[in-house]
């Protein structure tokens, strides 16, 4: 048994691994993750760690009453999503995003930010 | 080419040829990453290998014990998974005995798991994963303690982010618990070359980690340096007690607690682990163990990385909108 996984092992490596991607991770955001800012963003910016496939990706922010206070639809383009906001008031935001990677992987999270406190 | 090496092959081509699918692969649920861990089990099925986990163990009180494993991880369906786990063993004299050389080394009974996805709960970040452990007695080494006989070991896993907390919570949202419990059932009730019963056992063991790339793309983003956003710091502990057939013998409950880290990237992760045992028959001093794991989902995302049979499951998030 051993023998067997180990000899398939080797005989898989010339398939696939080059073209090796991985999990989108959330990078970066701006307005920062749990941040709090004194002026209204008029765009939400997410940086993944890879490439995104924009048909399958994207974002939405809504506010505590749980209105989406977004543009609609985001414009994604390699690894970044980014989504037009309506004027914000001061509060807390909720922003809920759901990525697919180019090799097919998803990834999903959401992270809150607040205006003016 | 022998018979042996054809088939190999032949798995290995239908493997590689498996569809591509959206895949969910290793152990997300929600916004939540359950690493792989070198204690217990993560709860979920997978594509992956831990290539090598390295261990010096101090739990054999008759000498120094040195283990180097290897466990691969395979999806034959999106929620139905295989493991196959093989230790080498060496046993050295010791510390205090003055002398050189092994004692006794060789495999371990081979272990193989299969296992199924019962829960994924992404908004509660919840995992339920139940499985059979098998030990294939006979197949290891007695000379390093590889039993004859055969155990089988039904067994349920859970894991529990707790990122639905209120934001008022704060770093508590970081943290995450798994746990696992297990009934060890022997194929014999006898030894018959000591003549003493061998029991049925519960193995139980529980983690708590705490999550920096979960605190930084979920709770809070410090701008910590990246190295320090991929680290989760875990205690793990594992825990044996014999509960039946067990006349004449101690009620001796052995187990070990393991405070580490593991550092998480997007191919692979590494882990390591002091192993503290919590009592004379489980240890005398405390061990160690290493471990490099590999995500095969994200090496090979279009032929090992995939299910045998079937795609992965889209999740409700990734219907266009």
């Amino acid at each position: 048994m051993r023998n067997i996984i180990v000899t398939s092992m080797l005989a898989l490596l010339p398939f696939g691994a080059t073209d090796a991607r991985a999990h989108a991770f959330l990078d970066h955001a701006e307005p920062r993750v749990g941040s709090t800012v004194q002026t209204a963003p008029r765009e939400l910016s997410l940086s993944f760690t890879q490439d995104l496939e924009p048909a399958f990706s994207g974002a939405e922010v809504r506010d505590a009453n749980g209105t989406r206070v977004d543009q609609g639809k985001a414009k994604i383009s390699g690894s970044s999503i980014h989504l037009g906001l309506k004027p914000l008031s001061p509060g807390t935001y909720r922003v809920q995003w759901h990525a697919l990677s180019v090799d097919t992987h998803t990834t999903e999270g959401s992270f809150s930010f607040q205006v003016g406190h | 080419m022998s018979r042996f090496m054809l088939r190999s092959l032949a798995l290995a081509l239908l493997i590689a040829s498996a569809p591509v699918s959206a895949a969910f692969a290793h152990c997300f649920v929600g916004g939540r990453f359950f690493p792989a861990m070198l204690a217990t089990d993560d709860p979920c099925v997978a594509d992956e290998m831990s290539l090598p986990t390295v261990q010096y163990n101090s739990a054999n009180p008759s000498g120094r014990e040195h283990d180097a494993g290897i466990d691969f991880a395979k999806r034959i369906t999106d929620n139905f998974g295989i493991v196959v786990s093989s230790t080498w063993t060496r046993v050295g004299p010791p510390a205090d005995d003055g002398t050189n050389g092994p004692l006794a080394y060789g495999f371990q009974n081979l272990v193989t798991t299969a296992q199924f996805q019962l829960l994924k709960d992404a908004q509660h970040e919840l995992a339920l994963l139940a499985g059979v452990i098998f030990n294939w007695g006979g197949s290891g080494a007695a000379g390093v303690g590889a039993a004859p006989w055969s155990t089988i070991t039904p067994t349920v896993y859970f894991g529990k982010g707790f990122g639905d907390l209120p934001d008022g919570a704060g770093f508590l949202r970081a943290f995450a618990v798994t746990g696992q419990v297990g009934y060890e059932i022997p194929t014999t009730s006898l030894d018959l070359v000591s003549g003493s019963p061998v029991p049925q056992n519960l193995l139980w063991g529980t983690s708590l980690q705490f999550s920096m790339p979960y605190l930084k793309s979920s709770v809070v983003d410090l701008g910590l340096p990246d190295f320090i956003n991929h680290l989760i710091p875990i205690v793990e502990a594992q825990f044996t007690a014999p509960v039946a057939n067990n006349f004449g013998n101690d009620f001796v409950i052995t187990g070990t607690v393991n405070p580490g880290v593991i550092w998480v990237g997007s191919y692979f992760q590494v882990g390591v682990e002091a192993v503290i045992p919590i009592n004379r028959s489980s240890g005398t001093s405390i061990g160690a163990v290493a471990q490099l794991h590999l995500y095969l989902d994200d090496i090979f995302p279009t032929s090992i990385g995939q299910p045998l049979f079937g795609s992965s499951t889209p999740t409700k998030s990734m219907v266009m909108r």
